[in-house]
């Protein structure tokens, strides 16, 4: 997705907060977030990371540098088979003009030789927000893969297609977010935010409800009038 | 046929306490998604999955399982070995892959008695 694209779709839609997490990688994230920062977007650099069991997990950071650092560190967990263009289509790397400045070799929807318990600590060791993601799919999802949450990991925000957790998150709240593959799915689903700004410091404060601050999932997808 | 029968045949590893072998094998179920297993696992199956999660050994305790046997030379962590051990799960371990141990437990357990 081109990344003035991405910040048009959300500005269309009256977002004003985005993140992209792309799989396994945080290598367009700058991109977009120089495309954000032009149109007054707060961004989150992050990616969904898919681990050995094959459960989906997002990783939220404020800043670059960290995400940049976490990226590669599970980069090097990627196996080296390299993406099949015919079939995945092609992971282009692009400037913010659109030109393409090179290929990512590495398929990137393998899994990661990282742990579901493991890449949670991971994320929270470079600073980062860690977020389970579409835990109500039956696909990817942590429940489906690993049946119920591990024992000893809590979260504060959870992310579901449904805007409902299933059992066992304890006190997490859950988020939804469009999941976004392609332009016209941004906005499907959202979450408003009440905080104080667009950090995950304030996304945690707003989970546990924190002086007024507040989360919700929002089901209706986000018209552009 | 106890799972000692089926560790002996099949030349499994077996990674928690020897003693607990005795255990009645009536069948198995093959799968790496855990909430399938879960939700379709019954008393006496032996498990074969490449999976290797903590969550697995938990799984096999409320389904009941007679053993969970990790195919493809997958290993568990200390943590589930731990736990395995303390909730009297037992676990195996072969380096072949799921579909030929699969494979070869289901005509173990079609063999006339």
């Amino acid at each position: 997705m081109s990344p003035r694209r991405i910040v048009r779709e959300a500005r269309a839609r009256h977002i004003d907060f985005i993140a992209v997490t792309d799989h396994n990688s945080a290598a367009m994230t700058e991109i977009v977030a120089e495309a954000a920062s032009e149109a007054g977007l707060a961004f989150l650099y992050g990616l969904e990371l898919q681990t050995r069991e094959e459960v989906h997990l997002l990783a939220y950071f404020d800043e670059q540098r960290p995400c940049a650092e976490f990226s590669d560190t599970v980069y090097a967990l990627l196996p080296d088979r390299p993406n099949e263009p015919a079939y995945f289509g092609d992971q282009v790397w692009v400037d913010i003009d659109e030109t393409i400045l090179g290929y990512e070799p590495k398929l990137l929807v393998n899994s990661l030789d990282l742990g579901f318990d493991e890449a949670v600590r991971l994320v929270r060791a470079y600073g980062g927000l860690a977020v389970p993601a579409h835990v109500d799919r039956e696909t990817y999802g942590l429940i489906a893969q690993l049946g119920f949450v591990p024992a000893g990991l809590t979260f504060d925000l959870v992310e579901t297609v449904s805007g409902v957790l299933p059992d066992g998150f304890g006190t997490a709240v859950p988020v939804c977010s469009s999941d976004a593959h392609q332009p016209g799915h941004i906005g499907r689903r959202t979450t408003v935010f009440e905080m104080n700004e667009c950090t995950v410091e304030e996304m945690v404060l707003a989970a546990r409800g924190v002086d007024g601050r507040t989360v919700a999932c929002c089901l209706d997808e986000r018209r552009t009038k | 046929m106890t799972v000692a029968d089926v560790v002996d045949r099949l030349g499994l590893a077996v990674l928690t306490n020897e003693s607990d072998l005795g255990r009645e094998v009536t069948g198995g179920v093959a799968s790496d998604l855990l909430s399938y297993v879960l939700g379709t696992g019954a008393p006496g199956q032996i498990w074969v999955t490449v999976q290797h999660h903590t969550n697995v050994v938990a799984v096999a305790q409320v389904a009941g399982l007679a053993a969970v046997l990790l195919a493809d030379g997958r290993m568990p962590d200390e943590a589930a070995r731990t736990r395995a051990a303390s909730e009297g799960v037992i676990l195996l371990q072969s380096d072949e892959r799921a579909f030929d141990l699969a494979g070869r437990l289901y005509r173990l357990l079609a063999e006339p008695r």
